[in-house]
């Protein structure tokens, strides 16, 4: 009894350390040639990671072998510990959220559905964490609307819920706050921040300021990891200036709140 | 909104049973108002000459009808039909040659070994790289022209009219006067191919999402592209072989069963199998009876009827708007 606990409470403390992504020696790109290279990633439990970097340096390809979309040219991804599964349970372990996918006919509800990656007509018992994704992401007034009725925010939070309904520990965005307005893209920062250490973030952005609200930052150039580490290190004019070719500006936030970049141009 | 789709599939299920009683009332010998208790009964004309043939109509209409949909979600375009990879040009140019060469024998099978056989080429010749659906269609259309001319050829080189008029019949879809027992293949292939695809419904639903989505949301999408097509080729090579070509059954079906139900597929399959069995039951008893005692191909029916009736469905509001 006592050996029973005590191997199951190891196993809590082996789960709790388990990384929900870890990358090494990775080396991405396509049709056999790489366009990032020598990527060395582990991301924590809660922990949220921007990859930023110019266009073409490899950011969406890199965000594509950490969804398990695309193998990597060398180098290996393990997801919580493991490879990734399929059916429910790769749903369970990541969810994603890609650029440039088209609404259809499918309704919200049936959007988010999908998410839980069930092989059968879904039980009551599903119905649950669909209500309480469609809650969560305020989609619950437009559940049983077409997708392709949607605003650009209200498909965007889609997609979001359909990615984080089975509760993975792991979200990946590919660029989530392309093609938004002013609004909607502080709706979306918010989402993520209300997100804050419940689930593993890797995102993919041009946007300094969503990059800037991370716990970590990845910029990628020139083929490799230019810098890694916490925003305030890592998105630095001289680093910008080199990996992405733009000059920006620190302004200090006269509300106390994150410093802002100001892009004054390209380096 | 739940409770009106299962009326629609209520109303349709009660109109695929009214077309079935018509389609065993009417006929070249006359109406017959006791159809269903004829049929019972065991009637010459009812139960042996009639209703093999309805019940054949139902078959391949549903089948088409499942086919068309399979094929959309495997090329993802809404254009795609059941013929659309190459069976139409490899199943004529087969039942063609079959014809000349051999004419005593019904050209079913050679029409179902050729329309395999061009699937298999185009699916070779779009392979290299990766999965692209646009280059399968536009494979499927090259080799359906090759194959077109080679149908042609035959025609005009061996214009006998016997074979002139066989050779119509078949290319526009003719059912003839098939005994009961024909229809346990057909019937035996679409069940098979309905409870594949019915049981994988959801996987289809992540499918037609595109490859990307469906493998991150955990659908191996190459596997079931790969099983989803040779359905398809199964099913349609297999009515083809019964029918001959039938037409428009195979894309208007799923469409009007999208507008009907929505893009679910548990819902959507049944729908559109309905819907391709009512289509092909209704045009055939139009083919047997409008010029009696003379018959029509059954696909210019189809066209005729299943036109109007799309071009009413796409001015109507869709169930999901």
């Amino acid at each position: 009894m006592a050996v029973t606990a005590q191997s199951s409470e190891l196993a809590a403390v082996v789960a709790s350390t388990i990384a929900p992504l870890e990358a090494r020696g990775l080396a991405v790109g396509r049709g056999g040639r790489a366009v990032l290279a020598r990527v060395e990633l582990i991301v924590a439990a809660g922990e949220r990671v921007a990859v930023v970097g110019a266009n073409g340096s490899g950011k969406t390809t890199l965000l594509r072998a950490l969804a398990g979309l695309d193998r990597p040219i060398a180098g290996e991804v393990r997801w919580g510990g493991a490879g990734l599964p399929r059916g429910a349970e790769r749903v369970k372990r990541v969810g994603v959220l890609l650029q440039g996918e088209s609404a259809t006919a499918f309704t919200v509800r049936e959007q988010v559905v999908l998410g839980l990656g069930l092989d059968r007509a879904p039980a009551a018992s599903a119905a649950a964490p669909v209500d309480d994704a469609l809650r969560r992401m305020d989609l619950h007034e437009v559940a049983e609307r077409p997708t392709v009725l949607l605003s650009g925010g209200e498909w965007q939070r889609t997609l979001l819920a359909r990615a984080l309904v089975a509760s993975p520990g792991l979200l990946l965005l590919d660029e989530p706050t392309n093609h938004l307005d002013p609004a909607r893209r502080a709706e979306l920062l918010a989402i993520l921040d209300r997100l804050g250490g419940a689930v593993a973030v890797v995102l993919a952005t041009h946007d300094l300021e969503c990059a800037s609200r991370c716990d970590r930052v990845v910029v990628v150039g020139r083929g490799r990891v230019a810098a890694l580490g916490a925003p305030q290190d890592v998105l630095t004019p001289p680093i910008l200036a080199e990996s992405l070719g733009v000059r920006v500006r620190r302004v200090e936030d006269p509300e106390g709140g994150t410093p802002l970049l100001r892009v004054v141009g390209p380096s | 909104m739940n409770r009106a789709r299962s009326a629609t599939v209520a109303v349709l299920v009660a109109l695929c049973g009214a077309a079935i009683v018509v389609g065993l009332a009417v006929g070249s010998s006359g109406w017959r108002g006791d159809a269903l208790s004829a049929l019972l009964r065991g009637d010459d004309v009812v139960a042996a000459l009639r209703a093999p043939r309805v019940f054949l109509s139902a078959i391949i209409g549903a089948s088409l009808g499942v086919a068309g949909v399979a094929m959309q979600v495997v090329l993802r375009n809404d254009l795609a039909d059941p013929y659309v990879l190459g069976i139409a040009g490899g199943a004529s140019a087969g039942a063609v040659l079959s014809l000349a060469l051999f004419p005593g024998v019904p050209p079913g099978p050679a029409a179902a070994i050729g329309g395999a056989t061009a699937t298999s080429l185009v699916r070779g010749i779009a392979r290299r790289g990766p999965y692209d659906p646009a280059r399968l269609l536009l494979a499927g259309i090259a080799v359906g022209s090759v194959l077109a001319s080679v149908t042609g050829l035959v025609l005009v080189l061996a214009p006998s009219e016997r074979l002139l008029r066989s050779a119509t019949f078949w290319l526009f879809g003719g059912l003839g006067t098939p005994p009961m027992r024909a229809i346990a293949v057909p019937a035996a292939v679409f069940c098979a191919g309905f409870g594949w695809t019915w049981a994988r419904a959801e996987r289809l639903d992540r499918l037609s999402l595109g490859d990307d989505v469906a493998t991150s949301l955990g659908t191996d999408a190459r596997a079931l592209r790969r099983g989803l097509q040779l359905v398809a080729v199964v099913v349609t090579a297999t009515v083809v072989a019964v029918g001959g070509l039938i037409g428009f059954v195979g894309l208007v079906a799923p469409h009007a069963a999208r507008r009907l139900v929505g893009a679910t597929h548990r819902r959507l399959l049944p729908v559109a199998a309905l819907l391709g069995a009512l289509v092909l039951i209704a045009a055939d008893t139009v083919a047997r009876s409008a010029f009696s005692p003379r018959e029509v191909p059954v696909g210019l029916v189809t066209a005729a009827l299943g036109g109007p009736l799309f071009l009413w469905l796409l001015r109507r509001r869709p169930a999901w708007r």
